[in-house]
């Protein structure tokens, strides 16, 4: 009976102990660019357990992303530029059944993660070529390679623009073009 | 079946609910772990190019393509239903609920795009009722503090929300509610409309969940009939978000934690008045 209560009160003092450091860390990991919590996020969570709360704050997404693809046919050839349908229009019943924000936010998330990146990689020339290795950059030319191809040897280049949503206020602008990739 | 006058079993009764429609968004939508997916596993496995790690994502790579992760929510699906039979309490319903949380974790290393908030708030419910309910080890005051546990970081999501908005001159200056609804990502035309023909109600909308948010722990500490303003509050916000933004897993995930609040409020020694 005691070994039990000892290996209960144990038990309890390990896991209030962990659901302490949770708390704290979640709180240390909402100021994203400390050492700690980039150590924390990067490194240690690989599960994604530390939840980062701001939501659309403090700069809410106010821009429409698109993602666009042509191939080259000849050297001075390209076909016209299509379109990878990123955004979803919502039905009635989205609130409760909503499957089509699944694929929609995967490519959404990918696209920001490469226009968060861009600034960084353009702050010299040359490393703006290393971001065809970086993870969302390898993610969407995966994503424009599977799209319909005309013949088997295609090179396509893929364009990131970004557009104001329904208010229009501001024409479209150009965020990323690709090189021409082999596919 | 098992009763819901337990607040444990409210809090994985409601959460179910969303586990169990997102489990099946995601069976509609299985073709984006294929071969040829945003999230097959030949890319998504590219975020661990240390050596010493690929040992261990080899077996999952038999596990990561679209029969395998097709399977995997559909056992999600039925360990949900049988959860209705067995209380988290019991041996079985936590072993059930067990197996929910290694599903969640599994599939967590391949969703890492695509994920958002509300699945963090799910695991976060998830693994408390685990490690507290643990059958033979646990106590009931251990279930108590992984209850204070979920509530105290509901109030800290809606606190830096908050937060993070207050800091935010989009959000003061009340255009930000504005231009997210205008996005087609999270907006939608009718909503741009109405808030072009009522400007008024930007103001309204954006200093409102703004001191909400902010706010919100006070539901710990205000008398219930008080108190219940803020989850009240927390109800409609998570149902429009669900409406307009069309982000149905927040409802689920972040009402689940309301049994927790209720708890812990009735629990506090003292209130504010």
């Amino acid at each position: 009976m005691m070994a039990k209560l000892d290996a209960t009160v144990i038990y309890e003092t390990i896991v209030t102990v962990f659901l302490a450091f949770w708390f704290l860390i979640t709180i240390i990991c909402q100021f994203r660019n400390t050492l700690l919590s980039n150590f924390f996020k990067h490194k240690v969570d690989v599960f994604g357990l530390i939840p980062l709360w701001t939501f659309f704050a403090p700069h809410p997404g106010k821009r429409d992303y698109h993602l666009l693809y042509r191939d080259k046919i000849t050297e001075d050839n390209y076909s016209e530029w299509q379109e990878i349908d990123i955004t979803e229009e919502r039905s009635f019943w989205s609130w409760l059944w909503n499957p089509e924000k699944r694929d929609k936010k995967i490519l959404s998330d990918v696209v920001q993660s490469l226009v968060t990146m861009i600034p960084a990689y353009r702050k010299e020339e040359l490393s703006l070529n290393l971001l065809m290795f970086s993870m969302p950059y390898i993610i969407v030319l995966h994503a424009v390679s599977q799209c319909q191809k005309q013949s088997k040897d295609v090179y396509r280049q893929f364009m990131l623009a970004e557009t104001s949503g329904y208010q229009k206020e501001t024409n479209p602008s150009l965020v990323l073009l690709s090189t021409f990739h082999q596919i | 079946m098992i009763s819901f006058n337990n607040t444990t079993q409210l809090i994985l009764l409601i959460l179910s609910v969303g586990v169990f429609i997102s489990a099946l968004e995601y069976i509609k939508k299985i073709q984006v772990f294929s071969d040829n997916g945003l999230l097959s596993w030949n890319v998504m496995q590219l975020r661990w190019n240390k050596q010493d790690q690929k040992p261990l994502l080899k077996p999952l790579s038999k596990l990561f393509n679209e029969r395998g992760l097709a399977a995997l929510f559909i056992i999600r699906c039925l360990l949900i239903i049988s959860l209705l039979f067995f209380p988290l309490q019991s041996a079985m319903g936590w072993v059930l609920v067990s197996l929910l949380g290694i599903s969640l974790l599994t599939s967590s290393l391949v969703t890492y795009y695509g994920s958002d908030g509300s699945d963090q708030m799910t695991m976060l419910i998830i693994i408390t009722l685990i490690i507290c309910n643990l059958p033979g080890l646990s106590s009931r005051r251990l279930t108590e503090i992984g209850l204070w546990f979920i509530g105290l970081q509901a109030c800290l999501s809606y606190t830096v929300a908050g937060i993070a908005k207050l800091i935010s001159s989009e959000w003061r200056g009340a255009t930000a509610i504005k231009d997210v609804f205008s996005t087609k990502t999270y907006g939608s035309k009718k909503a741009t409309l109405f808030l072009q023909k009522y400007p008024a109600a930007n103001g309204f909308l954006c200093w409102n969940v703004m001191i909400m948010e902010t706010l919100f722990p006070l539901c710990l500490f205000l008398p219930w009939p008080y108190a219940m303003v803020f989850l009240i509050w927390g109800f409609t916000f998570h149902f429009f978000t669900a409406l307009i933004m069309g982000l149905n897993s927040f409802f689920w995930a972040f009402m689940a934690t309301y049994p927790a609040l209720y708890f812990i409020n009735h629990q506090m020694p003292w209130h504010l008045f």
